[in-house]
């Protein structure tokens, strides 16, 4: 069957390779914009983060109003700084977590660093919670979730966390840390509680390994407060 | 998850590189689009083929069609090849035959179109041969644009363009533009020597070639792209005439619109295997070392890309769905989570800015189709728009079950 023509065939060298081109600087372009509204995404989240750890410092410095003014004047004003800080970390959380899912050449040091502030955010977020319900007597129950790449029930459990969370809203907060980043004050946590596999939580100080159902966390909530 | 991107990113780029090619073909060749084709001195005979099967509907007007054709009757003859029809096709040619002078040969039974074909071949005293689907209409001088191009001794076959006949409802409207699309493409694909598939209605054939190559592969699903590339294979040219006009009808109903495609796509499979030897050999210039190979690499990639899609979002998706019996199916907190701005930020990402630029290319080589086959775009906006974003995933759909049936080998259905 395989026959030689008797001609040979024509052959555009000169099309193929200006198509070949300009088809290239279009891809080019086309991975430099998307690239560059990448980089914008990430700024963005860099701002937002920047914007809480500033709510943050302030919510410290309503402390130092406790012993001046006293119980009563300032536990509505921390309460309501910290319902603010509640949303606001919520939002980078999701941003990131969406931007690192979506955008396929992201800067890939750069998302680390954002990941790496941003779980530095939750933990100074998590102490200045564990002290404002020490000093005001509120019951917002924490959960602290490490959870890990390599976890196959890791998923599970974020949607189970993200649902309670919907479900409590401001008197549940979850502080979900990505144990997998070399952060320091994120492995000083991680030491103090002895934490080795994943999930773990750490529900109001007491810790929880392995996969826990919505009912199971519940009750555990429930618990505490009785 | 890398090598999904990977081949999305290739499949983007063959699909860019492909519509360059064809712009910057029409480029070099636009003073050719139009040029006065000479006279013929000295007309040939023509023998025109119709096979039919089950065509009681529309033989009549195919063959009304032909009789109306300007061109002197004493140099055409046609040749109306029953092929085991089980209707009334027989009996509706037999009352035809009393008006108009045609050839009527019967098969005892349906023994496929390459067969039929093959048959009006060996009686066919014509020095040219066309070829008509008994379901379609050409206008009246379409044989007197395509003879022409056989001046040149190196052509074997002329294509004319192909119109979608009747467009009333939501499928046809689609076909009719894709049939438009597919107008500038085979021009465009006739400058650069590598039109692929002679289309059975009113593509023309010099008897000699034909013979020399043996006729039509009775053991094919699309004898039509069969052909071409036998022509290739021997050596010779397929040319294309714009202006020569054809009208078919196409399926009006999903169901035998998938019925087409996957016989059309299969065939297509099977026959880039019969012809692999072609793929990537210089020796068969632009359709060898291009077209060839780009559109089996953009197949392949369709059909990679799908089954990771597949698997991945599918995947997540069930997952995602199972995990609602985590939290009782409680759907109205799964909802909430939803966060329309952080959609948003996901839409705007690399693949989509790559998206923007691929529908841009892609709407601009339609919408040249659109100005050279139909004179514009304005009365077919809608059809425009509808086409270029949902017909090809339609069609890739399609490939996609097409390369599965011929996978797991199911049973070649004519």
């Amino acid at each position: 069957m395989a026959r030689k023509p008797s001609q040979k065939k024509k052959l555009d060298v000169k099309i193929l390779l200006s198509a070949l081109i300009i088809s290239a600087i279009l891809f080019l372009s086309g991975i430099f914009i998307g690239y560059s509204i990448n980089e914008q995404n990430l700024g963005s989240i860099e701002n937002n983060i920047q914007s809480v750890t500033r709510t943050l410092e302030n919510f410290q410095l309503q402390f130092l109003f406790f012993d001046v003014l006293g119980e009563n004047a300032t536990c509505p004003l921390l309460t309501e700084t910290l319902s603010e800080i509640n949303k606001e970390s919520y939002d980078i959380g999701s941003k990131l977590t969406i931007t690192g899912s979506e955008s396929e050449i992201k800067d890939y040091n750069e998302y680390i660093t954002l990941k790496k502030e941003y779980s530095r955010l939750l933990v100074s977020y998590w102490l200045l919670s564990n002290k404002f319900n020490n000093v005001c007597e509120q019951n917002v129950d924490t959960v602290i979730y490490f959870f890990s790449k390599d976890c196959v029930t890791c998923d599970d459990q974020g949607f189970v966390l993200t649902y309670l969370k919907g479900k409590f809203d401001e008197k549940l907060l979850i502080f979900a840390l990505d144990a997998d980043l070399d952060e320091p004050s994120l492995l000083v946590l991680k030491n103090y509680f002895n934490v080795t596999e994943f999930p773990t939580m750490i529900i109001n100080n007491d810790k929880y390994e392995g996969f826990h159902s919505k009912d199971e966390i519940i009750n555990i909530l429930t618990k505490g407060e009785s | 998850m890398f090598w999904i991107t990977v081949m999305n990113y290739v499949a983007w780029f063959i699909f860019v590189f492909i519509s360059v090619v064809w712009i910057l073909t029409l480029l070099q060749n636009r003073d050719n689009m139009q040029n006065s084709k000479p006279r013929l001195r000295k007309l040939p005979f023509v023998s025109i083929l119709i096979p039919a099967y089950n065509e009681g509907k529309n033989i009549e007007n195919t063959i009304k069609s032909m009789f109306s054709l300007n061109y002197p009757k004493r140099l055409l003859e046609v040749i109306i090849i029953n092929d085991g029809s089980t209707d009334n096709t027989r009996s509706v040619a037999t009352r035809l035959k009393k008006k108009y002078n045609f050839k009527l040969l019967n098969n005892p039974k349906n023994r496929g179109k390459a067969y039929s074909l093959n048959r009006g071949l060996k009686v066919a005293k014509g020095e040219y041969i066309a070829c008509m689907d008994a379901d379609s209409i050409v206008e009246a001088d379409i044989i007197k644009k395509m003879l022409p191009y056989f001046k040149d001794p190196q052509v074997a076959s002329v294509t004319p363009s192909l119109k979608v006949w009747k467009k009333e409802n939501f499928l046809e409207k689609m076909q009719h533009a894709e049939y438009i699309l597919n107008i500038f493409l085979r021009k465009m694909l006739s400058f650069i020597d590598s039109i692929h598939v002679t289309p059975g209605v009113f593509s023309i054939y010099r008897k000699n070639v034909l013979r020399e190559i043996g006729g039509f592969d009775e053991n094919n699903l699309t004898e039509d792209m069969e052909i071409a590339l036998k022509i290739h294979d021997a050596g010779y040219k397929i040319e294309n005439e714009m202006d020569a006009i054809s009208y078919t009808l196409c399926p009006q109903k999903w169901k035998d619109l998938f019925k087409q495609r996957i016989r059309w796509y299969r065939g297509a499979l099977g026959n880039y295997r019969k012809y692999r030897h072609m793929i990537f050999n210089k020796e068969y210039g632009n359709l060898g070392l291009f077209f060839l190979p780009a559109n089996i690499l953009a197949v392949a990639s369709i059909i990679v890309i799908f089954m990771s899609l597949t698997m991945n979002y599918v995947g997540t998706f069930i997952t995602s769905l199972w995990r609602g019996h985590l939290i009782d199916w409680d759907l109205t907190l799964m909802l909430n989570s939803f966060d329309f701005n952080n959609f948003i930020t996901a839409l705007f990402s690399t693949p989509l800015m790559l998206g923007i630029v691929g529908l841009f290319v892609g709407g601009y080589v339609l919408y040249i189709s659109f100005n050279l086959a139909e004179g514009g775009i304005k009365e077919h906006k809608p059809t425009y728009i509808v086409y270029l974003l949902l017909f090809p995933l339609v069609m890739m759909l399609f490939w996609i079950l097409a390369f599965v049936y011929e996978v797991v080998g199911m049973k070649k259905k004519w």
